[in-house]
């Protein structure tokens, strides 16, 4: 029980987020009405998305500090699961933005670096089952991933923010500053960042479990 | 058994939430049927509160029945990988 309070945690956060999420007062928006609610679930999976792939790149230094199993297989889980925390993303992105915006895919800027931020992790995953020896896949794939992180953090905060964009917190404005008017809903996206966090490193906890014991099976026999 | 404790602390939680949604629904209504002198009731008292601010409630259930079906089976697989884990022990 002591070791997976945080899966309760994760629990408790995420019912919150879906509860307060729907029901508490939010500031009225011209264009945005109730869709500002999709603070609490679209804006969540990138906050989510970075903080899994960070875990990622720092098991992948890890990994070539000390190259363990352990090391490799959890930085690979991770980084799949940040992967699968960006398409969400993108795709609740593209969602949000029909029917604010206009358009599926209006070339923000923002959009099209977190498009080729996700390519650039898809091409992670393509390197990686290209080995076929162990330790070579591990430790290439470790130095990638180093790399492609040090390529996303420009494409998604920097560059946008050069430029105009549509997304709140680009163009020149400091982030956030739209919504700063009301704490309100501030009280619901940091839970909810923790809550969708704490799931994404929970099903690391358990894919990467069941990876080192499917490994440790191949060993024995 | 400890990941079985999880799903009843979240199923705790999800009827504690229920519940408070629903003494908060009901409060207005009891003040509104003491204190009203003359006109008698139009409205007949129903289950309303899922069908209360358009139906905004419906969304909330179903979108904790899909967080608890997902959360439910992430749970069952951590059980499961736990047993393996044993077993790979002994």
């Amino acid at each position: 029980m002591k070791k997976n309070w945080w899966k309760i945690l994760a629990v408790v956060l995420l019912v919150f987020t879906v509860v307060a999420g729907m029901l508490s007062e939010v500031p009225r928006l011209a264009i945005l009405n109730e869709t500002i609610r999709n603070l609490y679930f679209h804006v969540p999976m990138w906050f989510g998305m970075i903080l899994i792939l960070l875990i990622s790149v720092i098991y992948s230094i890890k990994y070539l500090r000390n190259p363990t199993i352990k090391n490799d297989v959890i930085a690979y889980e991770s980084a799949k699961v940040g992967i699968l925390f960006g398409v969400l993303g993108i795709v609740t992105g593209m969602e949000w933005a029909k029917f604010t915006w206009g358009e599926y895919w209006s070339n923000d800027p923002k959009q099209n670096g977190a498009a080729v931020g996700l390519l650039i992790y898809f091409a992670y995953l393509v390197l990686r089952s290209s080995f076929n020896e162990q330790q070579q896949r591990a430790r290439i794939s470790a130095v990638y991933n180093i790399f492609a992180f040090a390529a996303l953090i420009p494409l998604l905060f920097i560059l946008p923010r050069l430029t105009d964009s549509l997304h709140p917190g680009n163009g020149g404005n400091p982030g956030f500053n739209a919504y700063d008017l009301d704490s309100r809903l501030r009280m619901v996206f940091y839970p909810a960042v923790l809550g969708w966090t704490l799931l994404g490193i929970w099903i690391i906890n358990v894919k990467s479990r069941l990876e080192l014991i499917r490994q440790r099976l191949y060993e024995t026999v | 058994m400890k990941l079985f404790r999880i799903l009843a602390v979240w199923c705790f939680i999800l009827f504690a939430a229920a519940g408070i949604q629903q003494a908060q629904a009901q409060q207005p209504e009891m003040r509104d049927v003491e204190f009203s002198s003359a006109p008698p009731q139009q409205e007949i008292e129903m289950a309303d509160t899922l069908r209360q601010d358009g139906k905004i409630y419906v969304v909330v259930v179903v979108l904790l029945t899909v967080l608890g079906g997902m959360i439910a089976y992430l749970v069952t697989l951590d059980r499961k990988v736990s047993r393996l884990e044993k077993q790979m022990r002994d």
